[in-house]
């Protein structure tokens, strides 16, 4: 693969990037074609023609992950060859961050939750800690009890 | 002098401790859990010496363990470091039982200032104010909601036996009271083992201002000054700087009388810290005692740079007998410095600590800047210790350069892998409100949800370009592979081994997944 078109996205934001034969990189919205260089593994220097910046990259399982300037991007990349994916609905699933207890359960299936409602709260490393809704949705199901001990990335409860 | 020092603790302040003992000539002994076989302070020092399973309550707090790994090593000494053991009293005279030179307070010291009702007490006899407060002895949810009363609302519900901000809880509203009390005393059960609560009139807009003092067994008693550490979030501190921008040199000399004091009544050795409320500003502001640490402190890197004094040599020195290497006129306050802490948790989820390899992390080296860390890249952040990465100092002539280099270091500190409030600082180091130095203890969790929000910036045309790098390895980020020597090498490798296991999503944890 010399070159290629990318879809990549950053939560609502979307941009086709194309990859010219030539090395250099088109995003969709912008007009300067840019230039990556790798300096080493995972540090690039990209230049817009203007101006220059060190960037870094990795690939985790939260998506490609992007420092640039004391900011960090989180992306999904495919390739736009790829068939995008069927349907809107999308469905999360919650899972516990770290082992823990779950100390309160504050919501039954059917509810109705907006972004940043406490949904439950577990207790890990001597701390409450609140579990919050990462977007406004309807809660399918609750997989877990109070006072259960749960291990890390066990399903708590599923959003829809 | 001390020989060979045991260093009951992990992370940066195990390394910290270990340099110490490298420039002084001492050995030094690392203790290590299974999962630290590899950790950078368990490879930095001279020995080390496994201890058990992960968790702390089965390695790090086991109070025989560590101590016969210090006699099997021959060490003469033993240096807890902060968290873990260091204000435990058991501990401290296990070490003395076995012979070890504790470097720390005596036994009876550490008890005393680790009861907060006894430390109250020691304040007001050297006499030092004290905020309005007390224990009920009988801990009904009805008593000790009439303790409340009568201290007058707002009050700050505290876990008697400990500190950091686990079992703490402000209650501004009669309502409130039940839910306080009974998170609180779960949270303070759970921390310390011991569920009791102690009521404190919580104070209008206070700095949080501690006093960095020393004593030794001469009877030597010195304050190097203090620390502003009220940029906190949920009592936990965040930024920590000296000089505090609301201490004039006349409320210093106070304060710094007052904390002397302290020392000399209860005949304090080593290192300590008193934290004091400051309300008011100017020459009338008033202080208050708040509590005593009986440890070396997270923030003592900013003393250190602005005093110009090596505070683990001193600790070191001072638990060998000798006297300490300064006097109080000897110390001097010169221009100023910053430290913020680099947590692995997400803002955006309460700052939720997270865990998972590091696959990217590179220290920004600039002048005036100090970094101490317990991470490297490649290194694996437990879910069994405390989130801290790393501490980002700053000095400069004045607060506004040490705040500039601050911000400029933290964006040129790439971390990924995992989340960090790293977005979250940069964006607390250009808020007006923090520049002019005007804020309080509960700053952060006021503004905390703006603070985040105006992290959000919408991603530059070279962020997405930049993402599918890897993804086009014929075409770009094909370039010069401007070698960096070993450097450049060793860090490919780290990364490598570290993508490998990032590809097993039990191994990188975090809350959300699309299922």
């Amino acid at each position: 693969m010399a070159a290629g078109r990318f879809v990549v996205r950053e939560g609502d934001n979307s941009r086709t990037v194309e990859v010219q034969s030539d090395g250099r990189v088109l995003v969709e919205g912008s007009d300067r074609p840019i230039e990556v260089r790798a300096i080493e593994h995972g540090e690039y220097d990209v230049s817009d023609g203007d101006r220059r910046r060190r960037v870094f990259v990795a690939s985790g399982t939260d998506g490609r992950e992007v420092f640039i300037d004391g900011r960090v991007f989180r992306f999904e990349v495919r390739s736009a060859s790829e068939r995008r994916q069927e349907g809107g609905h999308h469905l999360d699933s919650l899972t516990a961050p770290m082992p823990g207890t779950v100390i309160k359960v504050l919501v039954e299936p059917g509810q109705h939750v907006r972004r940043g409602d406490t949904l439950l709260k577990l207790e890990a490393m001597k701390m409450e800690l609140p579990v919050r809704a990462p977007h406004d949705g309807v809660v399918k199901a609750v997989r877990c009890r109070e006072g259960e001990l749960v291990q890390a990335g066990v399903r708590l409860l599923d959003l829809g | 002098m001390i020989k060979r020092l045991l260093i009951a603790n992990r992370g940066e302040i195990a390394l910290r401790v270990i340099r110490a003992c490298s420039e002084m000539g001492i050995e030094s002994v690392a203790v290590y859990s299974e999962v630290d076989a590899n950790a950078p302070h368990t490879v930095a020092a001279d020995r080390a010496v496994a201890i058990g399973p992960a968790p702390a309550v089965d390695s790090y707090l086991a109070i025989g363990k560590i101590v016969d790994a210090a006699r099997a090593t021959g060490c003469d000494a033993v240096h807890p470091g902060y968290g873990f053991l260091a204000e435990n009293p058991a501990f401290a005279s296990a070490c003395i039982d076995a012979g070890l030179r504790f470097v720390g307070p005596q036994p009876a010291v550490i008890e005393m200032m680790g009861s907060k009702t006894a430390a109250r007490r020691a304040a007001q006899s050297a006499g030092l104010p004290i905020v309005p407060g007390e224990t009920p002895a009988d801990q009904s949810n009805d008593t000790i909601a009439g303790a409340a009363a009568r201290v007058g609302l707002p009050v700050l519900l505290k876990a008697a036996a400990g500190g950091g901000g686990k079992g703490m809880r402000l209650v501004a509203a009669a309502r409130e009271m039940d839910e306080a009390i009974d998170g609180a005393r779960r949270e303070a059960q759970a921390a310390f083992g011991n569920g009791t609560l102690y009521v404190e009139r919580a104070l209008a807009r206070p700095r949080h201002v501690e006093i960095q003092v020393f004593g030794d067994s001469h009877g030597h008693a010195v304050h190097l000054f203090e620390r502003d550490c009220s940029a906190q979030r949920r009592h936990q501190k965040v930024v920590e700087e000296s000089p505090s921008p609301a201490v004039t040199p006349r409320l210093r000399a106070r304060m710094g009388e007052a904390a002397v004091s302290l020392v000399r009544a209860v005949g304090y050795r080593n290192a300590g810290t008193i934290e004091f409320l400051v309300e008011g500003t100017g020459d009338e502001a008033h202080f208050c005692f708040l509590e005593m640490n009986t440890r070396l402190q997270v923030e003592h890197p900013v003393t250190e740079a602005v005093t110009g004094v090596d505070l683990v040599r001193a600790q070191l020195l001072e638990a060998s007998g000798e006297p300490l290497p300064w006097t109080q006129d000897d110390l001097s306050l010169r221009g100023h410095a910053i430290e913020c802490r680099i947590y692995a948790e997400d803002p955006e989820q309460d700052f939720l600590p997270q865990a998972g390899p590091l696959l990217c992390y590179r220290e920004p080296a600039m002048p005036g800047v100090r970094i101490d860390a317990g991470v490297i890249e490649g290194s694996e952040v437990s879910v069994h210790y405390d989130p801290l990465l790393a501490k980002l100092v700053a000095y400069g002539e004045t607060r506004d350069v040490a705040i500039d280099r601050l911000a400029a270091a933290l964006r040129h500190f790439p971390i990924l892998g995992m989340r960090t409030n790293v977005p979250f600082l940069v964006t607390l180091l250009t808020d007006p409100r923090f520049r002019r130095g005007d804020i309080h203890t509960r700053f952060l969790d006021d503004h905390a949800a703006a603070l985040i929000a105006a992290a959000h910036v919408e991603a530059p045309a070279e962020a997405f370009a930049a993402a599918v790098a890897m993804d086009a390895p014929d075409g770009a980020g094909k370039g010069a592979r401007a070698g960096r020597g070993a450097r450049a090498g060793r860090g490919a490798r780290a990364a490598t081994a570290a993508s490998r296991e990032a590809a097993d999503p039990w191994t990188l944890l975090r809350g959300w997944r699309n299922g």
